[in-house]
């Protein structure tokens, strides 16, 4: 692959920049010192209070302007994406953290493009002209390492790995507004936007989950994980078995048919550990266990485990964790 | 005003089937597969529409290989009565893109007002078949549907779209194509003389050179180079001290870690 560009579509909310496309923006920068590409940042939300976030990890800044991209909708993004591909020239890599816009998105980019495309990549690296990266299959069971051999490629990545790059120095980024032409009436209109999990950390853009199943005895009891998760800053997550059971919402599923995630610190209570959960959480840095039976099949996927009642052990680590936390 | 609701769907391993890397180039998969949980709740979204408005025509279509055809059968156990098995084994390892060539090139002229995707199939975890296909259709889509509110009257719909905590009801004009999150619909069990009928159900094949597709169309750009072992996680640690001891244990061994903030 010759020098070129990469584009990294920005991910924001109202908040600033989501923590996943920061560490992707990071990422990329790597990707592209390597073998000296422009970096580019996709910027569609019209927010001007972005600029500076973005600007400060990548070599230009492409903001598409129209006000009809304040808003995400998946076919007005396109079209202005489609767009500055036209008018800015061709990346020959294009990437997107997996959240719910670029899940949506980045498939169907790819086959505008007529690029190759695959998700959840969990880290990228140069060998000689060519682009590897390496993406789990069968929900973690296996992986496979894939070759781009013909650009260009759109990934969306999960965990964002580089290897074998080199960080990059402070960069000014140039600014580069470009209006495009939106169609009347393209597009699905928004009706409203309801928030599901006022004021709870987004388990996918956690550092920290604890979560919670059977073992935890009843509903009410998830009061001491929730208490845990207070005090380190986490996401709360639940088995298949406690959503099924009504206790706790969907939202917060973690398995083969929850979510998928990787936090530094995964702290299982009360949860067996089937492979429909542990498929779901196996890419954690740091897992903790607690669970009265030592025979759980958790422990064999932990890297602490404690064995015992985890109405005692979780309130108790709590209260540990709050003491040193005070110290500190 | 009849519907013509096209179902997509893909016959997957269990997520309890074994698999194993046996080497560099070889992947051992158990013989243990199902229909893959998002398509079977698409199916069942699909029978439900029928129900809400009589005159709807629903269409199974799965490409891929033999297994495929086992599928199909689930879709005729549970109520299709269309079906179409498109392509064969060369395109089941040629990846998202010409998946949704072969798929586009049979759903195309069929003209249909909705397309029903799970939001990703069970095995590769992929998701990009839905979003894929609406391009090479030139529909309009949206991924992780919750709920979906047709009116066939005047051709638009409203629909609950799952997003990072928030929800979003988004409102169009069909045809439209949507990728199937959990909660849209509860599978139900086929009985068993459906199971039967399922089981002789003729089930045709249409190779994909019939559907005018190149050997040009299925390539990836891709290049699988190796498979791989899942990173292993070292032996556990079981913190064996009497409680309280082994939690002020676990908080230190954490603090060496460095992930408590």
């Amino acid at each position: 692959m010759q020098a070129g560009q990469i584009w990294v579509l920005v991910d924001a909310r109202r908040d600033g920049l989501t923590r996943s496309t920061e560490k992707l923006l990071q990422a990329a920068g790597s990707l592209a010192g390597v073998k000296d590409m422009r970096l580019t940042g996709l910027l569609m939300s019209q927010d001007e209070k972005l600029i500076e976030s973005v600007s400060k990890y990548v070599d230009h800044l492409l903001w598409a302007r129209h006000p009809d991209l304040t808003t995400y909708e998946a076919t007005r993004w396109l079209h202005a994406i489609k767009q500055l591909f036209q008018s800015r020239g061709r990346p020959e890599i294009v990437l997107s953290s997996a959240h719910s816009i670029g899940l949506e998105l980045m498939p169907r980019l790819a086959a505008g493009l007529q690029g190759a495309y695959a998700g959840s990549v969990v880290s990228m690296g140069w060998k000689g002209e060519a682009l590897l990266f390496k993406r789990p299959i069968f929900g973690g069971r296996a992986y496979e390492e894939l070759e781009v051999v013909r650009p260009p490629v759109v990934l969306t990545v999960r965990n964002a790995l580089v290897s074998g790059g080199k960080p990059r120095s402070a960069v000014v980024a140039e600014i580069d507004e470009a209006p495009v032409d939106i169609p009347d009436g393209l597009g699905l209109e928004i009706v409203s936007r309801e928030q599901t999990s006022r004021g709870k950390l987004e388990l996918l853009e956690a550092e920290r989950v604890v979560a919670g199943g059977r073992g935890m005895g009843a509903e009410e009891n998830f009061k001491l994980i929730e208490d845990l998760a207070a005090c380190l800053g986490a996401g709360v997550g639940a088995s298949r078995a406690v959503v099924d059971a009504g206790w706790r919402s969907y939202d917060e599923q973690i398995g083969k048919s929850g979510k998928t995630i990787s936090p530094a610190l995964y702290v299982a209570c009360g949860i067996s550990g089937a492979i429909h959960h542990v498929l779901g959480m196996n890419t954690s840095k740091i897992i903790v266990a607690i669970n009265k039976d030592p025979e759980a099949p958790i422990f064999k996927n932990a890297d602490y485990g404690l064995v015992g009642d985890v109405s005692k052990i979780v309130p108790a680590i709590t209260e540990a964790l709050a003491k040193c936390l005070q110290k500190e | 005003m009849t519907l013509h609701c096209v179902v997509c769907i893909k016959q997957v391993p269990d997520h309890e089937a074994v698999v194993r890397v046996e080497s560099e180039q070889n992947l051992f998969i158990e013989d243990r597969y199902i229909c893959s949980f998002y398509d079977e709740i698409a199916i069942e979204a699909a029978l439900r529409i029928k129900k809400d408005h009589p005159d709807t025509r629903i269409t199974a279509i799965s490409a891929g290989g033999r297994r495929a055809v086992e599928a199909l059968r689930r879709a005729v156990a549970m109520g299709i009565d269309e079906v179409f098995h498109v392509g064969d084994e060369s395109i089941e390892s040629a990846g998202s893109m010409a998946i949704a060539r072969v798929l586009a090139a049979k759903i195309g002229p069929m003209k249909p007002d909705l397309v029903m995707c799970g939001k990703q199939a069970g095995d590769d975890d992929m998701g990009a078949v839905g979003p894929m296909l609406a391009e090479l259709l030139g529909m309009v889509h949206a991924n992780a549907v919750l709920s979906l509110e047709l009116n066939p009257q005047n051709q638009s719909f409203e629909l609950d779209r799952k997003t990072e905590g928030e929800i979003w009801r988004l409102r169009g004009s069909l045809p439209l194509l949507i990728g199937v999150e959990k909660g849209l619909a509860e599978p139900h069990v086929p009985v068993v003389t459906r199971v039967m009928k399922a089981m002789k159900a003729k089930i045709e094949n249409e190779p994909v050179s019939k559907l005018g597709i190149g050997d040009h169309d299925i390539e990836s750009g891709l290049q699988r180079v190796r498979y791989l072992q899942p990173p292993v996680r070292g032996e556990v640690r079981m913190l064996q001290a009497e409680f309280p001891e082994n939690v002020e244990e676990l908080v230190r061994c954490l603090q060496d870690n460095g992930v408590l903030s």
